[in-house]
């Protein structure tokens, strides 16, 4: 019932192999990988001074702490994440339909405008709540600390575990009622069948869930940035904005990439190719667990962390935003006249990112086309190169662009562009996947019957490929629009003066402490991001 | 397939085009056009001629237009006054600001050199300003009115203008802090008495850079390394910006900061109970440093007229005085007054610092920072 087969969307029969889309992914593959071999070439060529340097001062520290916090977070995501999957999914707990959606949204949330919330409520002595209990009670009680490891891990954990509650709660709703039935049956205990048969079957989803956030984590550099724990990505940061020593920084981006890259490595040699599939004829859902009296503590549980995730969030970015219109003064400072207002920067979020999914979407398509239909070696080999975005973090992108571009293309120097080319490295995972699984679900089939019935490749490609495949495209430039709109790093440090992004606008208020102004950025930011997250959500089956 | 490579070699300059036409309708505001004043948004005319033939005297207003690329190392917040008095003198400027660490904005302009982007450059020291004057960045120009100015505060060849000064001070929350136990030094704050109690800027922070920097001159490396190894045994904790460091002072997060002066008058603006020490003032110690901004016009400057309108400005005792109005700090235009409640200079026994020399220094003061390991 229950068997791994090797993962083959249709049996292909040799096709003849086309050079010119050969040539046209491999040169995608080529633009994709480029930072990444910039980036290796540079820190291996960096003074070995440097490098002495490093591995005597901060190498070891910056290691230790950036593994710490993916450890955590990975963990913590986890956790979270398949505990709120499991009850939503599971059991009868009320209002199941609502905390779903309460749960996905806050991936509409950027990690670093969660930290600047919670940094303004909890900060030590000068937080809203500390300050608050201090008038209550007249002296000052302790209260947790968002600085720090601990900090940097909570807000992380709570703002990324929707893409593992996302793909476990998948995993979930798609398992067969006759698996637990069957371990019941032989004598397991429902404690035993859930970890040895209903977790293992989730192994696919959770390790694709951890390797997302592992790989945002090492990636994050506004969060950590804000609560002060040091990373390699904020270090990079800092080398590159505040002494542009681009020897030590080229060579902390090689050792974080090559970290990534390693995260990336195990999880496909974890995943394997392995898939778990069952047998769909008489497929039935999994009955509902009744939650009797665990009523009650599971859904304070549910609430607690919609509350700390979402709507706390929400709330206060609400506040201050009615705080700032209300201020005359604040409000004049906001809504500045001319071209550098509120409504400039969001147009300019708007169109980077729209820019990008699509560049990112069609640059995927000869990448995704060539490894489904012709999958080899080669094909499948540059799919993979293609997948290396992930593991480069914005950061990195941003110095191998800086210095790539200034010296083949300084035309392009100081302009947009650049913002938008870092977006669509930086994503162009997102793209080939989405691309690769919309190709991989339209039958060979129906392509080579309207050529047989005389329709021209083009003809065919338009009225047939496109419009079957175009609703799995939309979703992958939908998610490149999403992760793009958020993207902080490298936009602050590839921005020509003058050009203004949300997440730019959020940064540079909070950064120099000005919370009020920066919130109605943020909650345009949000409000932006929930829409194409929406529909994502609608298309999964667990929103359906 | 060929069908789909043929598509996509059509499809590629449908996209580059389009692409194109994104962005070249991108800077129009999507705001209603009467709120801002219309005349800004249309396309500015190319200042090309302006580069070959500087204007010697001032430009009157009407032939003040175009685009201004700016580059600050001020934080907008506390710039944006300045450049929105300047903006209704001349209504016709489209003022466009990077602000960053002056350092990462050095290296751009280092970067762009053959294809410059800025007009003007700002930076809250004058170490950056005189190693890229050494570099070739600027180019000369004397602002109108500028004759007063003392020798000390312009560059080599007029290629950059002092605009203020500011005194490195420790600021600390007098509810925390009683009179008697007030630290009088900067190396007072690597007594474990203030462990875990002090707050500061960390290394990308020019002001913070300057500093040590001076710190390298005066009392050389190894004094230097140790007063910082000493913060940070004393965990002293590092913000990015000076704001950070005020505001938590103010909230009494800690109890001590080293800052600008005038983060202490803007903090106390804003109602905390904080006090300011002007260290180091007896003899034998190394008297109160301070920190001189500056202004250039980057050579290639695309819009010459405004950038050297926008010098005058900053310059005039109408700058001078938003400066000193707005956020305190000493104008170097001498006869502005200073804002009520600031001591002024003349009371304090300042550190003798040779400027030209540590603008050499200045990649040893990072590589200290770095070997010490300054967040």
């Amino acid at each position: 019932m229950l068997r791994a087969i090797k993962s083959l969307p249709f049996p292909s029969k040799p096709l003849p192999f086309s050079s010119q889309l050969a040539l046209v992914a491999g040169l995608v593959a080529l633009f994709v990988a480029l930072p990444l071999a910039y980036i290796f070439l540079r820190a291996l060529s960096a003074n070995p001074e440097d490098w002495l340097r490093l591995l005597q001062t901060r190498l070891w520290r910056l290691m230790g702490n950036t593994l710490a916090l993916a450890g955590a977070v990975t963990s913590g995501t986890l956790i979270i994440g398949v505990s709120m999957a499991w009850l939503t999914e599971r059991t009868d707990l009320p209002g199941r339909r609502a905390w779903r959606w309460m749960l996905a949204l806050p991936l509409a949330i950027p990690p670093y405008i969660g930290a600047i919330l919670h940094l303004a409520l909890l900060r030590p002595r000068g937080g809203v709540i500390p300050k608050f209990l201090e008038g209550l009670f007249g002296f000052p009680v302790p209260t947790p600390s968002p600085l720090g490891f601990w900090g940097a891990a909570f807000i992380l954990t709570i703002f990324m575990f929707p893409y593992v509650y996302l793909l476990s709660g998948a995993a979930f709703r798609s398992q067969h009622a006759m698996l637990e039935e069957a371990a019941r049956s032989l004598g397991r205990t429902a404690w035993q069948t859930f970890w040895q048969v209903t977790l293992p079957a989730l192994r696919p989803g959770l390790l694709a869930g951890a390797l997302l956030v592992t790989l945002d984590v090492l990636a994050e550099y506004g969060t950590v940035a804000l609560l002060r724990y040091e990373t390699f990505s904020s270090a990079i940061f800092a080398q590159l904005y505040g002494r542009y020593d681009r020897s030590a920084a080229s060579i902390l981006s090689g050792v974080l990439v090559s970290l990534a890259l390693l995260v990336l490595w195990s999880e496909i040699k974890l995943q394997g190719q392995a898939r778990f599939t069952q047998i769909e004829g008489n497929w039935r859902p999994v009955p509902l667990i009744l939650l009797g009296r665990w009523k009650l503590p599971a859904l304070v549980t549910v609430l607690l962390v919609i509350a700390i995730s979402l709507l706390i969030p929400l709330l206060v970015l609400l506040a201050w935003t009615i705080q700032a219109v209300l201020d005359p003064q604040t409000l004049s400072q906001i809504f500045r006249a001319g071209p550098q207002g509120l409504a400039q920067s969001a147009w300019n979020s708007l169109w980077t990112s729209a820019l990008a999914a699509l560049f990112a979407v069609t640059l995927s398509l000869p990448v995704a086309r060539l490894s489904v239909r012709y999958p080899s070696p080669y094909t499948h080999f540059l799919a993979r190169l293609c997948q290396v975005g992930y593991a480069i973090p914005g950061v990195v992108i941003a110095l191998s662009l800086i210095l790539i571009i200034n010296r083949l293309v300084p035309i392009l120097s100081a302009t947009p562009h650049l913002v938008v080319i870092a977006y669509v490295l930086r994503n162009m995972p997102q793209a080939v996947r989405a691309s690769e699984s919309a190709i991989g679900r339209l039958s060979a089939s129906l392509e080579e019957a309207s050529r047989t019935l005389g329709r021209t490749p083009l003809q065919t490609l338009f009225e047939i490929t496109l419009p079957l495949i175009l609703p799995g495209l939309l979703a992958g430039g939908a998610l490149v629009f999403l992760t793009s709109l958020k993207e902080l790093p490298a936009t602050l440090l590839l921005r020509p003066a003058g050009f203004d992004t949300l997440a730019v606008r959020v940064w540079v208020w909070a950064s120099d402490g000005y919370y009020i102004q920066a919130a109605p950025a943020a909650l345009i930011l949000l409000l932006v991001s929930a829409i194409p997250l929406s529909f994502l959500l609608h298309r999964t089956a667990m929103f359906q | 397939m060929r069908n789909l490579s043929q598509f996509l070699y059509r499809l590629l300059p449908i996209l580059l085009i389009s692409a194109g036409g994104l962005t070249a309708c991108a800077p129009i505001s999507p705001l209603p056009a009467a709120e801002s004043q219309t005349p800004t948004s249309l396309p500015s005319q190319p200042e090309a001629l302006a580069n070959e033939d500087p204007i010697a005297e001032s430009p009157t207003s009407a032939e003040v237009n175009g685009k201004l690329v700016i580059y600050s190392g001020r934080s907008e917040a506390l710039i944006q006054p300045v450049l929105d008095a300047f903006r209704s003198k001349y209504p016709k400027v489209e003022i466009l600001i990077k602000a960053g660490s002056n350092s990462a904005l050095a290296n751009a302009l280092i970067e762009e050199q053959s294809n410059p982007q800025a007009d003007i450059f700002i930076t809250t020291e004058m170490f950056t300003a005189q190693s890229l004057a050494q570099k070739g960045i600027f180019q000369s120009y004397f602002p109108k009115g500028a004759e007063s100015l003392s020798a000390e505060f312009i560059g080599p060849n007029q290629t950059w203008i002092g605009l203020t000064r500011r005194a490195r001070v420790i600021m600390y929350n007098a509810d925390l802090v009683a009179p008697e136990e007030l630290p009088a030094s900067i190396f007072d704050l690597t007594n474990p008495k203030w462990k875990g109690q002090v707050a500061a800027a960390g290394s990308t922070n020019g002001g913070m850079q300057a500093h040590i920097a001076a710190m390298r001159k005066l009392l050389g490396e190894e004094a230097t390394a140790n007063w910082l190894k000493g913060l940070l045994a004393n965990n002293v904790t590092f913000f990015g910006g000076h704001t950070d460091v005020r505001k938590a002072v103010g909230a009494g997060e800690f109890k001590l900061g080293l800052v600008n002066h005038y983060y202490y008058h803007l903090q106390k603006a804003e109602g905390s109970n904080v006090g300011i020490i002007y260290p180091d003032q007896d003899e034998g110690q190394i008297g109160l440093l301070t920190n001189i901004t500056a202004a250039a016009i980057v050579r290639g400057a695309q819009n010459l007229p405004a950038a050297q309108a926008l010098l005058d400005f900053l310059v005039s005792p109408e700058g001078q005085k938003l400066f000193a109005e707005g956020n305190y700090e000493y104008p170097l235009l001498p006869g502005v007054p200073l804002r009520e409640g600031v001591t002024p200079l003349e009371n304090f026994r300042l550190a003798a610092i040779d400027i030209p020399s540590i603008a050499l220094d200045l990649e040893a003061t990072f590589k200290l920072m770095e070997v010490v390991g300054l967040p």
